[in-house]
């Protein structure tokens, strides 16, 4: 399994003062944050903290009410902060360089793995058939699953249709990576797969943002790591500050109920 | 006594009359299913004022029948200047029809689409044509295949309505024999063989259609 790094350049974000209303409730509240390029940002934080929210807004899956979203100095969403949405093409546009793993995979359950990762490369990136079965293939032998390129999501193990669907966002060649969650909807015992081809992108130097439960990952891996609560960010720093020097009350009883939990050191 | 013969010796006849129920039923079907998804698509929209116009489209070609639908078409269109065919109007008709209930079975396939489908799309910059031809119908009309298959089946039945604008098809033809060689029960009994057939043709390719569209 190699990933060879892409000839583009890892994207920064940047997130300011970013608010996020569902009705009355705040799901996010005034965050700030800067995602440098080419490191693992790690965001942890109980259920409903704002996590998978915050990763959202990055690509505009989750629409932003105030704030700014930048993807390096590009603004992703409005027009100009404040301002009218910008056109579905611009927006389509920037999401292709922006790419997302998802809880679920949401692998497309009628295609097979490689059509799976063909689909963007074609109607998106515009490649001819040929040419981005070609690159699926490649992709999909990154992620170690060249052997299951005619298999339907239906046909894969859980870490396998991760993989693709991992396979599925690299293939695009993104300059940054969203991963929400990847391995909580995976048994135990296929955790180890899909964070296997994590460290690898994050090793070929990919800006990555992961939202995750896997407190051995964000410690080993993550550059950084961000604890939110309640739509609030509370804590940032290098997973030695965080998980050994936690100078956050919230933030030591969090990892006090996770190590009570799974009698762990970090 | 029952008479083979006059049903051996109507058939061809009957058959003749068959193209029209098969022709409107097979255009009718094709313009349901296209303005059907369409419809859908509006009823789905973020537009208010697109979802409005479906809505109000459905209620009226589901809650008028389409017997009434089919005169008012052949009568009303000349009044405001289009001349066409019986049989364009009856197919256009039907296929009108058809298109409100298809496009609510297909809405409510579309729902029961995991969302984060769609969002997988949208996440890889995916237009919301790509998204609903490569990604949402697919999926939509293998799930609202079973009840698809239903509508195509009552709108075979349906289509010996467009008698009423002058279309000689099975049900109509089948009348005008049995007139006139009095043997009502043969010809009835051959019409109702006929539209067996093609509906049983229909059910059999909508199995088929579903076993190959399950991975």
């Amino acid at each position: 399994m190699s990933l060879e790094p892409t000839a583009t350049s890892p994207a920064s974000a940047h997130l300011r003062a970013v608010n996020k209303f569902y009705g009355d409730f705040q799901a996010l509240k005034d965050i700030t944050l800067d995602i440098p390029p080419g490191k693992v940002t790690c965001l942890i934080g109980p259920s409903g903290s704002g996590k998978s929210t915050l990763l959202r807004c990055i690509n505009f899956l989750e629409e932003y009410d105030s704030g700014e979203v930048r993807i390096d100095d590009r603004l992703i969403g409005y027009e100009t902060p404040g301002g009218k949405r910008m056109s579905g093409r611009r927006l389509r546009e920037m999401r292709c360089d922006i790419g997302m793993v998802f809880q679920q995979f949401n692998l497309w359950p009628h295609m097979t793995a490689l059509q799976n990762v063909a689909e963007g490369l074609e109607r998106v990136r515009g490649l001819k058939r040929a040419e981005a079965t070609a690159r699926a293939r490649e992709a999909l032998a990154k992620v170690g699953l060249a052997d299951k390129e005619a298999n339907h999501p239906s046909r894969l193990s859980g870490g396998q249709q991760q993989r693709v669907a991992i396979a599925r966002a690299i293939a695009m060649q993104p300059r940054i990576m969203l991963f929400d969650e990847p391995t909580s909807a995976l048994d135990p015992e296929l955790v180890g797969e899909v964070l296997a081809v994590m460290k690898q992108l994050a090793a070929e130097g990919m800006t990555m943002v992961v939202v995750t439960h896997e407190m051995g990952f964000a410690a080993h891996v993550a550059d950084r790591v961000v604890f939110m609560e309640r739509g609030e960010l509370v804590a940032a720093g290098a997973p030695r500050e965080i998980f050994q020097h936690p100078t956050d009350q919230r933030l030591a009883s969090f990892l006090q109920g996770y190590r009570e939990r799974n009698s762990l050191d970090f | 006594m029952f008479s083979f013969q006059t049903i051996v010796e109507n058939l061809p006849t009957l058959l003749g009359a068959a193209r029209y129920t098969l022709l409107i039923s097979v255009l009718g079907c094709a313009q349901g299913l296209i303005l059907g998804a369409l419809l859908c698509a509006a009823a789905l929209s973020k537009r208010t004022a697109l979802r409005r116009a479906a809505g109000l489209y459905v209620s009226f070609f589901r809650g008028v029948p389409l017997l009434i639908q089919l005169l008012v078409a052949y009568y009303l269109l000349p009044v405001v200047g289009i001349n066409v065919p019986p049989l364009a109007a009856a197919v256009l008709t039907v296929g009108l029809c058809a298109a409100a209930y298809l496009s609510e079975v297909l809405r409510g396939s579309i729902n029961a689409i995991p969302k984060g489908q769609a969002e997988a799309a949208l996440a890889i910059g995916m237009s919301p044509g790509d998204l609903w031809v490569r990604v949402l119908l697919p999926q939509a009309l293998k799930i609202g295949l079973p009840a698809i298959v239903n509508e195509l089946i009552l709108l075979v039945k349906a289509s010996s309505l467009v008698t009423v604008v002058g279309i000689v098809e099975i049900t109509r033809m089948s009348q005008s024999i049995a007139s006139s060689t009095y043997r009502y029960l043969e010809i009835y009994l051959a019409a109702a063989f006929l539209y067996l057939a093609i509906n049983l043709v229909i059910a059999a390719a909508g199995r088929l259609l579903e076993r190959r569209l399950t991975v």
